[in-house]
């Protein structure tokens, strides 16, 4: 079972959005719209977050080049980083490749620059075709990575980037109402919603989004066994402001009394099945109706 | 067509004739019952110098590789005989492998153009492919062998399979009249007899006297009856021939799957392994085999006099929209057709559309999307298709319609008149459903290719134009649209107690119609040309139109198409699929910010038949955003019947709008659809389950719901008031 980590509010968040080379008309405009919205939703739901975004005859790897030494130069330890790339990529059975205005980047490459970015905390997101062939390049301990395919040999384009950004504009995604969305609550999105994509049109679908947040071993498709905690705990979206009234010293008490509400519930869940089912539901629905009241003391 | 061997007067040259018995000597043994001698006389012809004759032994001896080694050493000789290809080839074709026998079959013709054998071999071939072809073999070999009695009987079979009866015993009466013991034509005649409700027993015992054991007779009579849609009669008939030849393992796997047809599992699976396990693994044995394992993936949910059996993955989703719609059909067919029926119906709804093929024929790659044996339907699920391209809910009801009129006929109606009065019953129900004129229709009617009524079941089972089916099935569709606009609805009735009285089309017309059917057939005729006589004049400038109205869209010239579509539409009114010039207005008001006019051309788009769940979602947005919130839900509740699956928005929609028109029943079905169809945010779900419950004052039910959603997510503040509220001992929703 994955318990979200309570997580201090962070000095900054490094955004860089890139909508590589699109090929044709088609993918061109899918690909900077895709970027640009994402844009657009994380400035406005964080005025203070950094957000780079490149588009068109900027997308080119001198320019991404520059913006993460930027970044490295500009970070902190506790500030976060995430580097969103949406295009094509390539895979040759070893090197994985973003496709850009003029040369392409390796995996190899991208990882490297990240590695000059002093945040502990790092987050990548590959939409590209056969971007499963960068995730061991770019993996390490304290950067989590997503792949919209599951290896470099799904070479097709893919949906995954328009149901990702898609997962920032519906409140949805946000599935334990927590007020905000967490990069795993992003990643299940729309990995799910790619798959419905597929099955409803009735096609073989050719990607399968992973994820790997431990630096170590293979990406994985589901949260479980060492995977997922990194991703659950990195928000992306705050959608509910009030969240941050919850500092309130004069409520201290309520909110430690919440937090042990919470984590008692966490405690059953993870109990559930060795427990008598009438029992669960008795001490759960007692932890919750408290929960509930509480919350309500804090919102007096 | 039947798989049986037949008995063959194999001519071959004097130099391949070697062993003291001649395989046809062997044959004629096993046709005429003596087993034993028959086995002996095989085993001999295994140690014959003749590798031809050896095949043949080994062939008798059911030692398939050894007879297929000994038939390729046979050809591979220099002075190899056509004959010998033609035996491989119906030894290829009697173990499954039609492609490779059609081969040979046609090496051999190439060799010897007068060969009547030949072109029987192929005619098996395309008999069993449904190609349309095989009378016109079975002819040349008749012609080329006219003392053969064997192109008679398969001409028999034939005819009879296509409910030409008349021709069936004409045919059969040749044969018998050039071989007394051509067993093949006195199981027609048996067949016919049982087709006309009166007794087989002459023939059978005439069968009988001669071979005890001939279970092929029998198995050949339970085809027949299969075709004619009499599935519980072709079990008994299956039956028969299993008794009296255990070991026709064909006949063991057709029981099987006649079996499976009526809904049963554990016996199908007896007879399918035992066929499988003695070798007989046709592509039909080991398809069923597969889908009855398949079968643990299903629920069987029974309720009143209906049983449902869906995939597991779906039940929760789809139960109670079937359920529903079943209870409405029975409702309405009880009435219309004055009769209950006598045993519950149930309904097979596979997600899966091979599985539903192979449940219906054994076979993958049906065009069908259900299928009625007797009382139990099967039928693809919405999921088995992409959306728009399927209703679920027309085809329950046309399916539902075969249920009571093979009912009412005892299973005694020719293929035209169920279809046809499945179609209209369509139409009848929702206007959108009707059958829609589609472009091979068009073409059909257009180039006077419509069947005489007499003759319009050999559209349905022998095509002669790949689209003829389609055209057939709308042919008979409009068929008794024409009858219940002339003479009125209760006329349609009366004519299935006329087929129930086992009265031929010809009849059934005279006596109901009071016209020949030639007269009939020219009054259709004149009524379909008129219907649609501006649409088919038209269909080449509606498609040229049509073109530019597309390139105009792509070039975003929006005030042409809106200025030109209308003309398109009038054209074509009922043209609703992909690049419709509805679709095109649509997006052209859409890209003027004319939302009053793209609702009102999606609105017909809607009215002339339109399928597609986007189109249908976006009519009901710009419905809500109207204010009108029940025009709304109703063009909602019509994509249910199209794509009801993997669609949380709808569901959600739709009980948003039923909870706000306080109707908290309905609302409750579209919340559980939702939860059903495990959304992604499943705490939602949940909670709006539980407000719906609440409002219906069901409040434990609310309860389970609201501590649903909060075991996903604690913190969800709606659901927590929800708890709080639901603790207090008065809570009430309000209203």
């Amino acid at each position: 079972m994955l318990l979200v980590l309570a997580v201090p509010a962070r000095a900054a968040t490094f955004f860089v959005i890139v909508a590589g080379l699109g090929g044709e008309p088609d993918y061109e405009q899918r690909f900077t719209a895709a970027a640009n919205d994402l844009d657009r939703i994380f400035k406005s739901a964080n005025p203070s977050a950094q957000v780079a975004t490149l588009t068109g005859a900027q997308a080119t790897a001198a320019q991404l080049k520059a913006r993460l030494a930027a970044i490295g130069g500009n970070a902190r330890p506790d500030d976060d980083f995430v580097l969103i790339l949406i295009g094509h990529g390539s895979y040759d059975g070893q090197d994985y490749k973003f496709n850009l205005v003029g040369p392409d980047m390796t995996a190899a490459e991208i990882g490297s620059l990240c590695d000059h970015i002093p945040t502990r905390r790092q987050l990548i997101v590959d939409t590209t075709s056969a971007s499963g062939g960068a995730v061991s390049a770019l993996q390490r301990p304290g950067r989590a990575v997503i792949a919209a395919t599951k290896s470099g040999t799904e070479k097709n384009a893919t949906v995954f980037a328009r149901f990702w950004v898609e997962a920032f504009q519906d409140p949805d995604a946000d599935t334990d109402k927590s007020g905000s969305v967490s990069a795993m609550e992003a990643f299940t999105y729309a990995a799910r919603k790619a798959a419905a994509f597929y099955e409803s049109q009735k096609r073989l679908a050719t990607e399968h989004a992973v994820f790997n947040d431990s630096g170590r071993g293979e990406p994985v498709r589901d949260p479980g066994a060492g995977q997922g905690m990194l991703l659950s705990s990195f928000t992306l979206l705050r959608l509910d402001a009030s969240q941050q009234t919850m500092n309130d010293p004069a409520k201290r008490a309520l909110l430690e009394k919440k937090e042990s509400l919470e984590q008692k519930i966490d405690t059953l869940k993870y109990q559930k099945a060795a427990m008598d089912p009438a029992d669960y539901k008795k001490q759960l629905t007692e932890a919750l109706v408290e929960l509930a009241r509480v919350q309500g003391e804090l919102e007096k | 067509m039947n798989r049986a061997l037949l008995l063959l007067t194999i001519a071959l040259p004097p130099a391949i004739a070697a062993s003291a018995a001649t395989p046809s000597e062997c044959w004629s043994l096993r046709k005429l019952g003596h087993a034993d001698q028959a086995q002996s006389c095989f085993e001999a012809l295994t140690r014959s110098r003749q590798a031809f004759e050896r095949a043949e032994g080994f062939w008798g001896l059911e030692q398939w590789d050894q007879a297929n080694a000994q038939f390729r050493l046979a050809t591979g000789q220099p002075d190899s005989s056509p004959m010998v290809k033609v035996r491989w080839g119906r030894l290829l074709h009697v173990r499954f492998n039609d492609s490779d026998a059609a081969g040979l079959f046609r090496e051999a013709l190439d060799k010897d153009p007068a060969n009547a054998q030949t072109y029987i071999g192929l005619a098996l071939v395309s008999a069993d492919r449904f190609e349309g072809k095989a009378a016109f073999y079975l002819a040349k070999a008749a012609e080329l062998d006219p003392k053969s009695a064997e192109p008679h009987e398969l001409l028999a079979d034939l005819a009879l399979e296509n409910d030409e009866r008349a021709t069936a015993a004409v045919e059969a009466d040749k044969a018998l009249a050039l071989s007394p013991d051509a067993f093949d034509a006195m199981a027609i005649h048996a067949a016919l007899e049982l087709l006309a409700d009166r007794s087989p027993d002459a023939w059978c015992d005439k069968i009988r006297a001669i071979n005890p054991g001939f279970g092929e007779g029998y198995a050949r009579i339970a085809r027949q009856l299969e075709m004619h849609y009499r599935y519980e009669d072709a079990v008994t008939w299956y039956r028969k021939a299993v008794e009296a030849d255990p070991r026709l393992w064909s006949a063991h796997s057709a029981l099987g799957i006649d079996l499976m047809r009526l809904g049963q599992e554990a016996e199908p699976r007896r007879e399918l392994e035992l066929s499988y396990n003695n070798g007989y693994r046709d592509a039909a044995t080991v398809n069923s085999l597969r889908l009855l394992d398949s079968y643990k993936n299903f629920d069987t949910i029974r309720a009143g006099n209906t049983i449902l059996k869906l995939d597991k993955s779906e039940a929760a989703l789809l139960q109670p929209y079937l359920q529903s719609e079943l209870r409405l059909i029975l409702a309405t067919y009880q009435q219309k057709y004055k009769m209950t029926l006598p045993a519950p119906v149930q309904v097979e709804v596979y997600p899966n559309h091979e599985d539903f093929a192979v449940r219906t024929m054994g076979m993958p790659g049906l065009g069908a999307l259900g299928v009625t044996f007797g009382e139990v339907v099967a039928m693809d699920s919405p999921s088995a298709h992409p959306p728009g391209d399927f209703n679920w809910g027309s085809t329950l009801w046309h399916e539902m319609s075969h249920v009571f009129i093979l009912t009412a006929t005892n299973h005694r109606v020719p293929r035209w008149f169920t279809e046809g009065l499945a179609v209209h019953e369509e139409g009848a129900h929702a206007a959108e459903w009707r059958d829609r004129l589609t472009p091979e229709v068009m073409a059909a009617i257009r180039d006077k290719k419509l069947l005489p009524v007499a003759r319009l079941d050999r559209g349905f089972v022998f095509p002669e134009y790949p689209a003829q089916v389609i055209v057939s099935y709308f042919q008979a569709g409009s068929m008794c649209d024409f009858i219940a606009e002339k003479w009125d609805e209760p006329k349609l009735l009366d004519m299935v107690h006329s087929y129930a009285k086992l009265l031929p089309t010809t009849d059934v017309i005279q006596q109901n119609l009071s016209l020949p059917p030639e007269e009939f057939d020219k009054q259709y005729q004149s009524w379909i040309g008129q219907k649609y006589a501006a649409e088919s004049a038209h269909f080449d400038e509606w498609r040229d139109k049509l073109k530019a109205l597309v390139a105009a869209s792509k070039q975003k010239q929006y005030d042409a198409v809106l200025a030109q579509g209308q003309a398109v539409i009038a054209l074509y009114p009922e043209y609703v699929d992909h690049f419709s010039a509805y679709e095109l207005m649509a997006d052209a008001d859409q890209a003027k910010g004319d939302t009053a006019s793209e609702m009102s051309i999606l609105a017909a788009y809607q009215h002339a038949g339109g399928a597609s769940p986007d189109l249908l979602k976006r009519l009901a947005s710009l419905q809500q955003k109207a204010g009108k919130p029940s025009d709304a839900l109703a063009t909602l509740s019509r994509v249910l019947y199209i794509y009801p699956v993997h669609d949380e928005d709808l569901h959600r929609r739709l009980g948003d709008l039923l909870l706000a028109q306080n109707q908290p029943d309905a609302a409750i079905r579209e919340y559980r659809a939702l939860v059903a169809s495990n959304p992604v945010d499943k705490a939602g779900a949940e909670y709006d389950l539980a407000q719906a419950y609440f409002k219906a004052n069901d409040k434990d039910k609310a309860q389970e719901s609201v501590l649903a959603a909060l075991e996903i997510a604690p913190g969800y503040r709606p659901a927590q008031k929800l708890l709080l509220q639901l603790q207090q001992p008065q809570a009430n929703p309000k209203p």
